[in-house]
């Protein structure tokens, strides 16, 4: 070893010695005490470490092939190493600088690096240990989506029991206005029937008339239509037909009217009302035989909660 | 017969005159085997990553758990047998602490780590994957240049984590990179698939058209000491930041500690203060009066 060397040893021999590593314990004020003192001297020899490097390191003149070995061009630095997205951030850098330089170096010295799409090989991971990355994934995916959709729902109830108090205080907001006119009215022709609303209603009486001969000197030049019922002019339209056309849907008009609503043979074989989960149901179940059992007088209904409670109390 | 027969070969050159192209230039061939095996009681977290790591390298040969704990040295001759010179060696302790021993055997030198973090490649949480058996690129951080401790580990790495081209079970692409850094005086070990990116799919903020998934395992390395010879010998290195897991797990309980000491001192306070509370007999009582 040089001289160098053995120096550079005393330095850190000394170094260790003052440092925190050795740990003096002192006594007390009275006096001397004796004290096991543990001694921690760590060990950092540089020169062995040196030599030791030496002794394995691959010759230096290797093409770079053999051991495609890159180091980084800016020390990776991480400030709080519980960061994780820091830390992580700083390690992918560091090895996308590593790739990029890598595939370059390969390049030139004439090396394949990206495999061909047509290659198939054994991989690392199964295939089934993939599928089960991918099904994770998935599941994941699902999860926020669902989990994104019970908020936006949440959201929208919210906003919509909103709208429906709004709408509601609205309608009872028109029901009074329109209560408060109809009051303002009736004081308004009580105050003054005497003299504005006889001359309205004598008014609107004469005008009525009017229409009414028109329509009758009409009708009577034309005849009487095949009813016999009804003047020809005043013949109803679909329009004014609605509401009757309407009532006939759905009470019927004309045709046989008894046993309309009895079963046939085309209807008792229509099953298509008929719903298997429905019938299936617990709940759908439960009431059948509580009508069963109601039938039969004194099968075994859920008590109260207060019954419940209790009995379950005292047992 | 070969062996004999290039011989003879050799000595007809020479004989001859003819001196071969090769003999000029000795090729140097980066002959690298490792020999991967851990010690008993090892748990199932660690037998993954020993997996893992038999399987990212093709160039190493495993061999059965060994008994003993203490007399390690006999794995330098295990390594021979099996024509290894290198050892990656698991020791696992208290069921739950790993101990990882990197050596160049048979004369050494040789690190021991503490292994802290683990994840292995059979997690889901990384999708990456690759060839197996295809070489990587390793990457390190430049804070391996910054000591020599640091470029010891980083020689050693390199040429027990680097896959030799001759290796046998290689494949012909690269197509992962593993990646050694520095971070907190540990050296965090992560291993990325290497993909491109096609042209539509990139932004104009990307420098390059590769990206990196995680294909794991990923682990932190705390080194220990560096021995001068192989599972032994002087200690060129120790590592003063390093604490025994045992020192942490005492440590923890002894935080505890503290707080059954001081529930029980309250207790004590209280009896105590219940004695002084007691009033003295008085000579006026029922039972003193009328007895």
């Amino acid at each position: 070893m040089s001289d160098s060397d053995s120096e550079h040893e005393q330095q850190l021999t000394l170094e260790d010695l003052e440092g925190s590593d050795t740990e003096m314990l002192s006594g007390d004020e009275d006096g001397p005490v004796d004290i096991f003192t543990k001694q921690k001297v760590t060990v950092n020899n540089e020169p062995a470490l040196r030599r030791l490097c030496e002794q394995i390191a691959l010759p230096t003149d290797i093409p770079w092939s053999e051991t495609q070995s890159i180091t980084s061009s800016v020390p990776v630095h991480v400030v709080d190493p519980d960061d994780d997205l820091n830390r992580e951030v700083a390690f992918y850098n560091q090895a996308l600088e590593a790739a990029v330089q890598g595939r370059d170096r390969i390049k030139k010295e004439g090396g394949v690096f990206e495999r061909p799409g047509d290659y198939f090989a054994e991989m690392i991971k199964t295939d089934d240990h993939m599928a089960k990355i991918r099904q994770k994934l998935l599941d994941e995916n699902a999860s926020i989506q669902a989990s994104e959709r019970a908020k936006a729902q949440r959201e929208l109830k919210k906003f919509g029991k909103k709208v429906q108090t709004e709408k509601r205080l609205e309608r009872e907001k028109a029901k009074a206005d329109a209560l408060d006119k109809i009051q303002t009215l009736k004081k308004k022709r009580q105050g003054g029937d005497s003299t504005g609303n006889a001359d309205d209603e004598f008014d609107v009486a004469l005008a009525s008339d009017d229409d009414e001969m028109k329509a009758y000197k009409t009708a009577g030049k034309g005849g009487k239509n095949q009813n016999g019922k009804r003047p020809a002019g005043s013949s109803s339209t679909t329009e004014s037909r609605g509401k009757r056309m309407k009532k006939d849907q759905k009470f019927g008009f004309g045709g046989k009217k008894r046993f309309g609503k009895s079963n046939d043979a085309n209807s008792s074989a229509d099953v298509s009302g008929f719903n298997v989960k429905r019938n299936k149901s617990t709940s759908f179940k439960a009431g059948h035989k509580a009508s069963k059992g109601a039938a039969k007088g004194g099968a075994k209904q859920r008590p109260g909660k207060g019954r419940r409670q209790n009995g379950a109390g005292r047992k | 017969m070969s062996t004999v027969f290039k011989a003879q070969k050799s000595k007809q050159d020479k004989a001859k005159g003819v001196v071969a192209a090769t003999e000029d230039k000795p090729v140097f061939r980066n002959k690298q085997r490792v020999l991967l095996l851990s010690s008993r009681g090892i748990t199932f977290r660690h037998r993954h990553l020993l997996t893992d790591l038999g399987d990212l390298l093709p160039h190493t040969k495993k061999d059965a758990k060994l008994d003993s704990k203490s007399k390690l040295h006999i794995i330098n001759e295990l390594a021979e047998l099996n024509n290894c010179n290198n050892c990656i060696f698991f020791e696992v302790r208290k069921r739950q602490d790993l101990y990882m021993w990197l050596a160049k055997t048979p004369n050494g030198p040789s690190v021991k780590f503490h292994i802290q973090n683990i994840h292995t490649m059979e997690e889901l949480k990384m999708t990456g994957n690759c060839l197996k058996g295809s070489r990587h690129i390793l990457s390190f951080d430049k804070n391996f240049e910054s000591t020599p401790h640091w470029l010891l580990m980083k020689e050693l790495f390199t040429q027990i984590f680097g896959i030799p081209k001759t290796a046998r079970r290689i494949k012909p692409f690269v197509d992962h990179v593993i990646s050694f850094s520095i971070v907190d005086n540990r050296i965090w070990f992560r291993n990325y698939q290497i993909t491109e990116k096609p042209l539509e799919h990139r932004s104009a903020t990307d420098t390059t058209d590769l990206t990196l998934v995680e294909i794991g395992p990923r682990f932190v390395m705390n080194p220990i000491r560096v021995f001068d010879g192989s599972f032994g010998g002087q200690t060129a290195f120790e590592n003063p930041e390093f604490v025994s897991p045992n020192v942490a797990r005492s440590n923890i309980k002894n935080a505890k500690v503290d707080r059954y000491k001081s529930r029980m001192d309250a207790i004590a306070k209280k009896d105590e203060k219940l004695k002084e509370a007691e009033m003295p007999e008085d000579p006026l009582a029922e039972t003193n009066v009328f007895a």
